[in-house]
């Protein structure tokens, strides 16, 4: 096991060293033994004993009686206060689930990839299944969920739960999809369409936080936006309001799923990204060229360019619409940095009415390709009984900030709190 | 597919096998490149086992011819497969439950120092950087096998694979028996041998599992090609037809090169 270095300094910087190793371990794994714990942190049996006791006293782990292999062992996951929601989130090619706690604090989370044009039954199915791994992996099980939030990848009338376009979605249409999800697992659930999710992720937690006005964009297999008024993520009628992929921008162009010609889903989606490369690359997959193109291949990176341009173009309406202080860029696409985003700025700075008060920023999302699932934890929280706010009060108890064991989320979290105040 | 154009990892043309009566494989084809997960799916007994033994250097073919990299190779036995880069995890998983996580990855090639002994430390940091790699959530590599549960097992088992830097892995129903959590973590770990630039031959009964991972489908029946699927673009029917027959595999496949 690798020695921890001995030159720290102190004993007390040592123990806190280990503390947040410890820390860090148990949020890695979900749930550990303490026996597990002392193996994975390369710490003493003690040690690790003695750290779980100071943790638990301060009310930053849980400890409960659990059997390895026959054995009576003490199982040690991170404490949650209140309770614990869920956020699912359906993309085109994977599913994301995250357990989180009232702090926003992930204390689980599990990837799973999905098929081509995947089944609403089958995908909800597997998602049920995976909520209910996911809790035993914890320790934990449905009571605990105060709510569920599940995000998709078309536009959704929020308050029957039904993807609201007919056609953008294969397999999912004229389903109730909160109620399929609640009648699984009991417990109420909350649909919203996934770029509003991360669009309300980053306005909570992430890069658009103390903005009134902002968009986040999902550049993926398709496009979308999700649009934050006034503090507020602004879903329009039918909760079509930011479907910038069905924008035209080639009157001359293929015919979209959604029966129009020449949407900007078909000059930057997936399909449109693959197919230019074909002859030079052979066939390759989205996540090929967005890999080939982080790496400087030249005619990966042409491709993710010039439809960061167009993009760029389409926003420029809706930002001369709705004058955004900033704009967030997420989804996979994203992942290519300034390969996507420095176009797509150009082509934006280069449209919008220029103001003299402040620029309009541009900026990669701040929770990268976690911002819809955790927008999904949020939406859940945000729904349940307990005022999510009371976390501001409750922070010092949970934990003494400056403790190193988080990355800052919390105070995030407090001024997240604010933020909504003023809206 | 203009992938033609690039040497295939893995060329097989015209592969045949008999056992006694039974026609198990008859003029089968196949190819995987760098970086490509190619899913072999078929009913019981349509051949897709016996083609991954062959692969594996279990099973010899009775005519065909097999590539590596373009270069044509024979695979007489297990340890031929490895020489030539290629891992194979088989449905039952040759682990020991009474050995740890490190023993298992090494077991049969364990590494040795410079005075010929065996390197534990070194051992113990691979594996760790294997499992890291794989982003597993096994905490431990001193932990005894039959501590972990079957989606750990499975992830020791892909993770063996790699040890050894191969060329191309073979799975053989890497999800079978497993719940959704497992079965996601094992997906991932595809993804991540794919990620790897190692080619990359699943085979499976759940269609679902296959069509998440897989670029292409081969689809085998009654030890023919029957069909060859872009799985990325390609629906659940169409691969369910293929396999039960119900559609035929439209043109015959470019010819083969009989021996």
């Amino acid at each position: 096991m690798s020695r921890r270095a001995g030159a720290a300094g102190s004993q007390t910087a040592l123990r806190e060293a280990n503390k947040a190793l410890v820390v860090g371990t148990v949020q890695r794994y979900g749930g550990l033994t303490q026996v597990e714990l002392a193996a994975a942190t390369g710490l003493s049996q003690a040690t690790v004993s003695t750290i779980v006791r100071e943790l638990l006293a301060a009310g930053i782990v849980d400890t409960a009686v659990t059997t390895r292999s026959g054995r009576r062992a003490q199982l040690v996951t991170l404490a949650r206060r209140v309770g614990l929601a869920v956020g699912i989130q359906v993309g085109h090619r994977h599913l994301r689930v995250v357990l989180g706690d009232f702090a926003h604090e992930v204390v689980a989370e599990q990837m799973l990839p999905l098929p081509f044009e995947h089944p609403s039954d089958t995908t909800l199915d597997r998602g049920a299944l995976l909520v209910m791994d996911l809790l035993e992996r914890i320790g934990s099980d449905l009571e605990d969920v105060v709510a569920i939030g599940l995000g998709v990848p078309a536009p959704v009338d929020v308050d029957t739960g039904v993807v609201s376009v007919p056609g953008l979605l294969r397999g999912w249409e004229d389903e109730h999809l909160a109620q399929v999800l609640t009648e699984r697992l009991g417990r109420p659930v909350l649909v919203d369409n996934d770029a509003n999710l991360g669009a309300l992720a980053e306005a909570t937690l992430g890069a658009a936080r103390g903005y009134r006005d902002a968009v986040y964009v999902r550049a993926s297999y398709g496009i979308g936006a999700g649009i934050v008024l006034g503090g507020q993520v602004h879903r329009g009628f039918a909760g079509t309001a930011g479907e910038i992929g069905h924008v035209q921008v080639d009157p001359t162009g293929h015919i979209c799923r959604c029966g129009s010609r020449g949407c900007l889903d078909t000059v930057v989606g997936a399909n449109a990204l693959v197919e230019p490369l074909r002859a030079s690359h052979g066939s390759l997959a989205l996540r090929d060229v967005i890999a080939r193109a982080r790496d400087g291949d030249p005619g990966s990176s042409r491709v993710v360019a010039d439809a960061g341009a167009v993009i760029g173009s389409v926003l420029a309406g809706l930002g001369t619409s709705m004058n955004p202080q900033c704009v967030v860029v997420g989804g996979e696409l994203a992942e290519t940095g300034e390969v996507l985003l420095g176009p797509l700025r150009e082509a934006l700075q280069r449209r919008v009415l220029l103001n003299q008060v402040a620029p309009l920023e541009v900026v990669p999302a701040a929770l990268g390709q976690r911002a819809e699932v955790m927008g999904a934890l949020v939406l859940a929280l945000r729904s349940a009984d307990v005022p999510v706010r009371a976390e501001d009060d409750a922070a010092p108890v949970g934990a003494p900030p400056g403790d190193g064991r988080r990355d800052g989320a919390r105070e995030e979290q407090g001024e997240g709190g604010r933020d909504d105040d003023r809206g | 597919m203009t992938e033609a154009t690039r040497t295939p990892l893995l060329s097989m043309r015209g592969i045949s096998k008999r056992f006694g009566g039974v026609e198990a494989l008859v003029g089968v084809d196949l190819e995987v490149h760098r970086g490509e997960v190619v899913a072999l799916v078929g009913d019981n007994a349509a051949g897709k086992s016996t083609l991954a033994k062959m692969v594996a250097g279990v099973l010899t073919p009775d005519a065909g011819l097999i590539e590596i990299d373009g270069v044509p190779v024979t695979i007489p036995t297990p340890a031929a497969a490895h020489a030539l880069g290629v891992a194979t995890v088989f449905q039952e998983l040759a682990l020991c439950d009474n050995l740890d996580v490190t023993s298992n990855l090494f077991l049969g090639r364990e590494l040795r120092d410079g005075r010929g002994a065996r390197d534990d430390e070194r051992m113990e940091q691979v594996a760790r950087q294997i499992l890291r790699d794989l982003t597993s959530r096994i905490p431990t590599v001193r932990v005894p096998l039959s501590h972990l549960s079957a989606g750990q097992r499975q992830a020791v088992a892909i993770a063996r694979t790699l040890i050894g830097s191969p060329r191309l892995v073979v799975l053989d129903e890497p999800t079978a028996s497993l719940s959704v959590a497992q079965t996601a973590e094992v997906l991932v770990h595809i993804e991540g041998l794919r990620d790897l630039g190692l080619g990359v031959v699943l085979i499976s009964h759940n269609m679902t599992d296959v069509r998440s991972v897989a670029d292409r489908v081969e689809v085998l029946r009654h030890g023919r090609n029957n069909g060859s699927f872009d799985a990325r673009s390609t629906g659940y029917e169409h691969i369910i037809a293929a396999i039960t027959g119900a559609s035929r595999a439209a043109t015959p496949r470019p010819v083969p090169l009989r021996s």
